[in-house]
């Protein structure tokens, strides 16, 4: 039974590098659990998986657009307009879950913007979400006139508002990993057992055959990027918790992160590839890394040199992979099996 | 042809410059511009404060603050140029970066303006400076840490720093007047954390110190010391925290007691104290000496 269930996970397609990364995790823990073994302490395994979450977050609202074949640079700064947005609201008086409720709404919108602007106005993604970039850190600054906010308060409902994102805990957990982990579920189950997910795939792998066999490409885009501002919206919710305050400079550069964590995982920056097991793996090393090298001490420039050589070594294995693959395809002279596969060299 | 006209163009802009600035002279207003890096912090709404109340008591200034939308060189050039051929008498300026505004502020002195420093100096000859010492103000910082560390009984331990990033040249003076303060203490310093002013990362960062066993944490400025007193205060342990800044989540966190001290810069010190000298030196009252004064950071405490 288990081998069988192990054997469908071998199956899926993608698993191959997140089981190779996967295990070039372990081997990073296990580093830098001997430098420091404090790094293996309960409480840095709890504070290290509710660091992680953010990241995790963010990296599926990178992997759903990378996944269509686009990119979304807005990722950052529509984390910090979420966090201006809702903790001006609370400062203002304003019930923090309906702040929330309003901020993710906003957020929504700028989804649909990204994605209009991409599949609907055939703007390059690259452009389109750069505009929001500039646009979502821009209702960041002015939202409470150019000033990060009070405190969002002390009452017992802004407490509770502060505990429900980040400091409260469900059955020994934090709840910000709950939340992450809940989230994840939703949308591995969208992308990988629905028609929507499917159409993601199609849409990124070749637009114009998806558009010949009827899928819809605008909804299609549209739908990934809205996932997208959703995630760094409740991220942007989890910041604002986590600080107590709104910030404006909230998420700055995360949607580089997010790109990290995607690729890491083996997300196709062409599109049409990637599954979201490998996204928890991406985000997980981004987070011990950041995490461990403080543990060993390691100054800044070192932890920047080893992020950015992991960053560039996950995708040029990707790279090679695929290579001799398409190689072996066409010695052979096997039809390709999946139909999605794409062949970028 | 085309470059004959420019010039011309080029020699009456000129013109009505020098004409307007002779005529302000005649004036018994002096016109002042306060520059600032941004107009977004905080920070120089203090500086603008105390200039406008100097503006208000002195009664014979035309005072304006401008400043780029954005931290940037070539915005705050451009700044400078335009209120020199507005007829600026005088600029109070807080330098974005030390060399690239040179040129602008020689042609401007070349010009009879009158340049003094507020918070940050150029390298270029000013009237005067009016600004935080940062290594200073960050060697209160430790020397406030050790207070506290001599009340609770502590006489050693890890101590993590957390701070903006390694190229901002304020909180790299703060960190270094901080580890100063500590030397043949027999405390050790852990290395210096970067959270590019994100109070969530700070948060994090702060955490891990807390998991790594530190007795104390610095935050070098306002994101770096929420997070801190945020971990601290989650922790629920006597970890000491010393901060910067004066937000109202620093405040509130000192206020709580779970940072124990803030360093908070006078603004509206500089602002003061820059308008005033720059207008005596105007009317011929002060000589330009050039001087750096420290206006010090105040400490905040419950």
């Amino acid at each position: 039974m288990e081998n069988n269930f192990l054997k469908r996970l071998f199956h899926i397609r993608g698993m191959g590098q997140v089981i190779t990364v996967g295990l070039g995790l372990i081997v990073m823990c296990v580093v830098f659990g001997i430098i420091n073994p404090l790094f293996f302490s309960g409480t840095n395994v709890e504070n290290l998986l509710r660091q992680i979450a953010p990241i995790l977050l963010i990296g599926i609202s990178q992997s759903y657009v990378l996944i269509t074949g686009n990119i979304d640079l807005s990722i950052g700064s529509v984390v910090g307009m979420s966090c201006m947005v809702s903790a001006t609201l609370m400062t203002k008086g304003v019930d923090p879950w309906v702040a929330a409720g309003i901020t993710v709404v906003i957020c929504l919108l700028a989804g649909v913007l990204n994605g209009f602007l991409v599949s609907g106005c055939k703007l390059p993604a690259f452009i389109a979400t750069l505009g929001t970039y500039s646009i979502a850190r821009g209702v960041a600054q002015i939202v409470n006139n150019n000033y990060n906010t009070g405190l969002i308060g002390d009452g017992p409902v802004a407490n509770a508002f502060r505990d429900f994102f980040y400091y409260g805990k469900t059955f020994g957990i934090f709840n910000g990993i709950i939340i992450t982990i809940i989230l994840w579920l939703i949308f591995n189950f969208l992308l990988s057992r629905t028609r929507t997910g499917r159409h993601i795939y199609a849409t990124g792998s070749n637009a114009e055959a998806a558009r010949l066999s009827g899928v819809n490409i605008t909804n299609t885009v549209i739908k990934a990027y809205v996932v997208s501002a959703f995630c760094s919206g409740i991220v942007g919710l989890i910041t604002c918790a986590t600080t107590g305050m709104g910030a404006m400079d909230a998420g700055n550069g995360y949607e580089l992160y997010a790109v990290a964590a995607a690729v890491i995982g083996g997300v196709s920056t062409l599109g049409g590839q990637g599954i979201l097991f490998g996204t928890v793996v991406g985000a997980c090393i981004w987070g011990t890394l950041a995490n461990g090298l403080q543990f060993a001490g390691a100054p800044v420039a070192i932890r920047n040199i080893v992020i950015g050589i992991i960053v560039v070594v996950s995708v040029l294995m990707d790279v090679i992979v695929r290579s001799r693959k398409t190689t072996d395809k066409t010695k052979t002279k096997t039809t390709v099996k999946a139909p999605l596969q794409k062949t970028s060299l | 042809m085309k470059k004959l006209v420019s010039l011309v163009l080029v020699v009456l802009v000129l013109a009505v410059c020098f004409s307007s600035l002779s005529i302000d002279a005649a004036a018994p207003k002096y016109k002042v511009f306060l520059i600032t890096m941004d107009q977004m912090d905080q920070h120089w709404a203090g500086v603008d404060k105390g200039c406008k109340k100097a503006a208000a008591e002195l009664g014979n200034v035309d005072y304006k603050w401008t400043a780029p939308d954005v931290k940037d060189d070539a915005k705050q050039i451009e700044m400078i140029n335009n209120a020199v051929a507005n007829g600026a008498n005088a600029i109070l300026l807080a330098a974005n970066g030390p060399d690239a505004v040179i040129s602008a502020l020689k042609e401007a002195v070349a010009k009879k303006v009158k340049i003094v420093y507020v918070d940050s100096p150029a390298n270029f000859p000013g009237a005067a400076t009016f600004a935080t010492n940062n290594e200073a103000a960050g060697n209160t910082a430790g020397k406030e840490m050790l207070k506290n560390f001599a009340a609770n009984g502590t006489k050693s331990g890890k101590i993590g720093i957390i701070s903006v990033n390694a190229a901002t040249a304020s909180t790299v003076a703060r960190e270094k007047g901080f580890r100063a303060a500590f030397a043949g203490k027999g405390f050790t310093l852990l290395e210096t954390q970067y959270c590019d002013g994100d109070a969530a990362r700070a948060k994090d960062i702060a955490t891990n110190y807390i998991t790594q066993g530190c007795v104390g944490i610095f935050g070098a400025n306002e994101g770096s010391t929420v997070g801190t007193g945020n971990a601290i205060k989650e922790s629920g342990k006597p970890i000491i925290g010393i901060g910067f800044d004066k937000s109202d989540a620093v405040l509130s966190l000192v206020k709580g007691g779970f940072l124990k001290a803030s360093m908070v810069q006078n603004p509206d010190l500089m602002g003061y104290e820059g308008l005033k000298k720059v207008v005596g030196i105007l009317e011929g009252k002060v000589k330009a000496d050039g001087k750096v004064v420290d206006t010090g950071v105040s400490v905040v405490t419950k």
